[in-house]
């Protein structure tokens, strides 16, 4: 591979149902760069996330479109998940790592956890929020190739 | 979309005397959440039941499934009654560790 950064670029209706197929893209690219098991597992949630907060919060009721690019480098991967809708309320809060180790179950909010998640698992998180011109999450995760492969 | 998916999420139940199972397979994610919230919305409030997950055929769950987990957790120890997941997947073990729900299942199987 050359030394240039290669791009898949998947453009996909911003809903739920299409985010298994991300997913799908995400295996097949990263099982070929030489990803392991675990570190594909967590790439798939983290871009998920980043997936599911498009689809949630960026068109409300209307029809959008998400655009996954996945961008190969000799030893990272990089997936940016872009919407252009409404940028995603209460975005800062959310940074403040989220988790519930230090709480008790009735003082536990459901939700949050998507943006902790992208955080813990990936090397890399930006995200990059503008109102009225959509979010853009890029993910980074090098490759470790001391580990077994798929 | 009518796909054929291998990977679909489905939810079993299944009761034998006061313990009921759900056996969860295939991918738990924001797409079936609904659904998923369907099955469990008349388990978690019967009482006379302990409630158990299984996980042993989940392939990937998300943050919007782990969300609804800890929701059961809260409406059932608002009720003093039993929750419990079991045979985890080591990849989902990894995400409840993460997140902390993990914690709350432990004193869940420690408290009776």
């Amino acid at each position: 591979m050359s030394d240039d950064v290669q791009k898949v670029i998947l453009q996909l209706p911003a809903s739920a149902e299409y985010v298994d197929i991300v997913r799908l893209n995400l295996y097949g690219i990263a099982s070929k760069m030489g990803f392991t098991y675990e570190d594909i597992e967590d790439m798939k949630v983290a871009v998920s996330e980043a997936c599911n907060n498009s689809v949630l919060y960026a068109y409300g009721q209307k029809d959008g479109v998400v655009d996954v690019i996945f961008e190969v480098e000799e030893s990272s991967l990089s997936i940016t998940v872009k919407d252009e809708g409404e940028s995603f309320d209460g975005l800062d809060k959310s940074n403040e790592r989220m988790t519930l180790h230090d709480k008790e179950l009735s003082d536990v909010q459901v939700g949050g956890l998507g943006f902790y998640l992208m955080q813990a698992l990936m090397d890399d998180v930006s995200v990059v929020s503008e109102a009225g011109k959509g979010t853009v999450v890029t993910l980074k995760k090098h490759l470790n190739f001391s580990e077994e492969k798929v | 979309m009518n796909t054929h998916k291998s990977n679909k999420f489905h939810a079993k139940t299944e009761t034998k005397g006061n313990v009921c199972t759900v056996f969860l397979s295939g991918e738990l994610d924001l797409s079936v959440a609904s659904d998923f919230r369907l099955v469990m919305e008349p388990l978690v409030g019967d009482t006379k039941l302990d409630l158990v997950i299984n996980l042993k055929e989940l392939k990937y769950i998300d943050s919007t499934g782990i969300g609804i987990l800890l929701s059961i957790l809260k409406s059932r120890q608002g009720m003093d009654v039993k929750f419990m997941v079991e045979d985890v997947p080591p990849q989902i073990q990894k995400l409840f560790d993460m997140t902390g729900i993990s914690k709350f299942f432990a004193s869940q199987e420690n408290s009776h």
